[in-house]
């Protein structure tokens, strides 16, 4: 579901014209199409940079914690998710809405989590941290663009 | 917390076309990758080249009228077809209301070119004509091609065909938005068979001539002519295509019965590959194969995790030493899978999880089941997988190169049952579900809930509503529906005043407390036959205190429209009769329900299944059984109507045997809801009548359960088959109640001395107290 679908199918199920507003809400998105490639390959380049250095920042903060518990297993099972999330954040970024990262990654999220005995509030520890590493990288403008989603993964987990 | 978290809802929501971005990232996110430099490529097209896309939007839409109107001209003539195309209602605060600052007046220029046939304008119109007719660059008709005559159309097509050509500029306009046309294959295609056959060249020729006058507003754009073209071209060919044949389930026995996959979804999901080995492939190509076996098999990509253990089959999968069943027959078989999806469950959910991965879909019987369960139990996970991988279904879909993929909604057609199962299985947090999920389901298809209905336990909102499905609305559906086929029956709770073993101080389990709907109301009429007079004025002397023809009456109306009606609304007339012994109570029930006040009540404004369980209450005194029944029922309703309706349940042998001529029919049976509902006393300030306290916890009905336990050996349990053979097995419960409760028995007194004030009470079994 990207914000385009949305709009066609808002339009189609009373049988009209896409509307003026809805054509501007279009355009905006249009215009900040480049804005929004850039930022999902700055996030591809650097899934590796955000990972690492949120994990290090994530252990600082909260030392005793199932990824940093020496088994290598978990912390590259933790890591990888991790990952995971950040490219169905760039997903998100991408399609201009949450729908993707609802759909593929945070339905049950909690549910998942519990059953696998990880502490939730650590996750969202390192959420968190990932998010800050992420926020970084870019310029206050994209940086808008970006957090909410992660805001939106933290919530689903909290 | 969002409704579907734990993702067991049954509702499916299918992807129904696509646009430039999300057919990317569902690909991008099948396989688990970031963009491709060529797909970020296209999507910064596809935003760069957006505002010029709005621009034909908006201009489309605001010429829309014109380009109708052109069209229709192009293919009818002999008045002016504009005046039956309806404009969608304006609707105020939502997002597609618009109001423009110079409404009126424009409102009133359009009306009035409506009004007047085309070209009415002389100048302007004239040269418009002109214009048109001489412009050389529009499609030439079709040899033979005749336009169609207004007058003759009929007025109803007209406005049906004014309203498709007007549809499809919409979608148009929509497809040119989204940067891609599959929304209108998706919708047009199949489209011949709901439009006349005889107007498809009018059709074409009037699709042609919209992009013809489309095209007009952007003369000299090559960019813009492109992308208005595309759209109209793709429209053309698939309206000319022949209707898709209907894609079902592949298989013919009864395990794999299957619903119907619509083209639309079908076409919708087309986008996602299928991966599928072939020894000619790069490199980074045969990266991706098995990426993707890895993705099926451990539900995850596995390398970046475990790499080392699985390097051997892997290379051995590249070189073509193994054939892609071969290798994904090897991964089942490793240490690895038996890791993750053998030692950490139960044998059941094992099995389901096998066929996930190797089917690529849910269990789908109980028959199944057990045949992969003996295999299991003779043989161990391997020999499972060896059923798996040789059988004849994996052959048929995959062959021996393509990597199995989920089989799920928009890929094939989908079974009708298990559908919550299913799609739990296939959520990526399937393997966090311990539990086996299909094998509780088919258990609960054997068992007879009291509020079974298809489409999920607890989703018979009204019990009255039975045979009708309506979804639950501020309720998610649960995820284990009820099997529930033609042969399934409700099982009903008898309510009768005694059930012939004559003991008088038996529970029966519908009798709801203070209710006075239980003594039998028999009119002894001693005129009616000439020759037995002497011998019924001995009843009369006894009952007509009892039942007067006034009571008797009077409990006919209460029955039949389940209140007292209005002094006018009673017929009069018929009461005289019934009265004075002319007619039977039969015959004066027969006259009540065929009377216009019955018809107004329960069948007129109710649709037709809900009037026959009404009626059938009313006038038979218990709920339909199911699907059987009703369907003869519906068979009546259609070819006689409502009156052969009432004949036929008065006349049947039902109500002749428990009724016969003289007995005020009276309720003998309810649905458990309707008991639970009742049972209840007062329905809660939510107003839904599953809050509140269970049926049990009601003091009346945990005084007979004690004593259900107290006194166990005199509980007895008969089976009763209905009175006509094929309604089946009623389950009648009753148990022996020794003592009569002193509380409940003084309130009921009290309710029914506030009610009849001119009558002394009885107990439910006739004996005066």
């Amino acid at each position: 579901m990207s914000l385009v679908t949305e709009l066609i199918l808002n339009a189609d199920s009373e049988a009209r014209y896409p509307a003026p507003k809805e054509i501007r809400i279009f355009q905006d998105f249009l215009k900040t199409g480049e804005q929004r490639i850039r930022i999902a390959q700055t996030l591809a380049e650097n899934e590796q940079r955000i990972v690492q250095n949120g994990s290090a920042r994530f252990w600082e903060r909260c030392p005793v914690t199932p990824s940093n518990s020496g088994n290598p297993r978990k912390t590259a099972s933790c890591q990888r998710d991790q990952g995971w999330y950040i490219r169905l954040v760039a997903y998100s970024v991408l399609a201009g809405s949450e729908k993707p990262l609802a759909e593929i990654g945070t339905l049950g999220i909690k549910e998942m989590y519990n059953s696998l005995e990880i502490p939730l509030r650590n996750l969202v520890e390192a959420m968190r941290c990932i998010k800050d590493e992420a926020v970084s990288l870019f310029s206050a403008e994209d940086a808008t663009e970006v957090a909410p989603y992660f805001d939106y993964i933290i919530r689903a987990l909290s | 917390m969002s409704s579907h978290t734990n993702g067991g809802s049954p509702i499916a929501y299918p992807q129904r076309y696509d646009t430039i971005p999300t057919a990317i990232l569902s690909q991008v996110e099948q396989q688990d990758r970031w963009l491709k430099s060529s797909e970020s490529k296209v999507l910064s097209n596809f935003f760069s080249s957006g505002a010029k896309r709005l621009e034909i939007v908006a201009t489309l839409t605001q010429n829309a009228n014109a380009i109708v109107s052109a069209a229709a001209d192009r293919i009818f003539h002999n008045g002016s077809p504009m005046v039956y195309l309806e404009q969608p209602p304006n609707r105020e605060n939502l997002p597609g209301y618009t109001v423009p600052p110079r409404k009126a007046a424009v409102r009133r220029q359009e009306t009035l070119k409506l009004q007047t046939p085309s070209y009415g304008n002389p100048l302007r119109g004239l040269s418009e004509f002109l214009k048109t007719q001489l412009s050389d660059d529009r499609d030439p008709l079709p040899g033979g091609f005749r336009s169609i005559n207004i007058a003759r159309y009929g007025s109803v097509r007209m406005k049906r065909s004014m309203r498709d050509l007007a549809w499809f500029l919409r979608y148009v306009t929509y497809a040119i938005a989204s940067g891609d046309s599959s929304i209108l294959i998706v919708n047009v295609q199949g489209l011949r068979g709901v439009i006349p056959e005889d107007v498809t060249e009018a059709t074409v020729v009037s699709m042609r001539e919209m992009r013809w006058r489309s095209l007009q507003y952007f003369k000299k754009d090559a960019e813009a002519i492109a992308i208005i073209q595309e759209p109209f071209d793709a429209m053309i060919t698939a309206y000319l295509a022949e209707k898709p044949p209907i894609r079902l389930r592949q298989g013919i026995s009864n395990d794999q019965q299957g619903l119907v996959l619509p083209e639309s979804y079908a076409i919708a999901a087309s986008v996602r590959p299928k991966f599928v080995m072939k020894p000619h492939l790069a490199e980074t190509e045969k990266q991706a194969v098995i990426k993707a076996a890895y993705r099926q098999v451990f539900e995850r990509d596995v390398t970046r995790e475990y790499g080392v253990s699985l390097a051997e089959l892997e290379s051995k999968f590249r070189s073509g030493e193994f054939s892609t069943k071969e290798f994904i027959r090897q991964l089942g078989k490793s240490r690895l899978y038996r890791d993750l999806f053998y030692a950490p469950f139960v044998i059941s959910r094992v099995i389901e999880l096998a066929t996930r991965h190797f089917l690529g879909r849910g269990l789908s019987s109980p028959e199944e089941f057990q045949g992969y369960f003996e295999v299991i139990s003779k043989g161990g996970l391997p020999a499972l997988l060896d059923t798996l991988v040789d059988s004849q279904e994996y052959s048929d879909y995959f062959g021996e190169e393509t990597v199995p993929y989920l089989r799920g909604l928009g890929l094939e057609a989908q079974e009708c049952r298990n559908w919550g199962a299913q799609f739990n299985l296939f959520k990526f947090s399937a393997p966090v579900h311990k539990v086996p999920q299909f094998v509780t389901l088919f258990g609960e298809y054997q068992k007879p809930l009291p509020n079974q209905h298809p489409y999920g336990a607890g989703n018979d909102p009204l019990e009255i509503q039975f045979g009708a499905i309506f979804p639950h609305k501020d309720r998610d559906s649960d995820d284990h529906p009820a099997f529930f086929d033609r042969d399934s029956r409700r099982i009903l709770i008898s309510c009768e005043p005694s059930n012939g073993n004559g003991s008088h101080n038996e529970v029966t389990w519908g009798k709801v407390p203070g209710s006075l709907e239980h003594r039998i109301l028999r009119l002894n009429s001693p005129v009616r036959s000439g020759g037995s007079g002497e011998k019924s004025s001995q009843g009369v002397s006894v009952n007509l205190l009892r039942y007067s023809p006034d009571a008797v009456v009077l409990g006919v109306y209460r029955q039949i429209f389940g209140r007292e009606v209005f002094t006018d609304q009673r017929l009069t007339m018929t009461e005289v009769k019934v009265k004075s012994g002319e007619i039977t109570v039969r015959e004066f029930i027969r006259q009540l329900a065929k009377s216009p006040l019955f018809r107004g009540m329960y069948w007129d404004s109710l649709y037709v299944t809900k009037a026959i369980e009404y009626i059938h209450r009313r006038l038979l005194g218990r709920p339909t059984y199911g699907r059987q029944e009703m369907g003869r029922y519906y068979d009546l309703c259609a070819r006689q109507g409502f009156y052969a309706l009432i004949d036929a349940i008065i006349d049947s042998s039902e109500y002749i045997e428990t009724f016969g001529e003289d007995t005020v029919p009276y309720e003998r049976y309810v649905t458990p809801r309707g008991l639970e509902m009742r049972v209840r006393g007062h329905v809660n300030g939510s107003g839904n009548p599953l809050d509140g306290d269970r049926v049990y916890e009601g003091t009346w009905m945990k005084a007979a359960l004690q004593r259900v336990n107290l006194d166990r050996r005199n509980a007895q349990l008969s089976f009763h088959n209905g009175k006509s053979g094929t309604l089946g097995v009623r389950v009648l419960e009753t148990i022996d109640q020794h003592l009569v409760q002193p509380n409940s028995h003084g309130a009921e007194q009290a309710a029914y001395a506030e009610a009849n004030p001119s009558e002394p009470y009885q107990t439910e079994t006739g004996v005066p107290s």
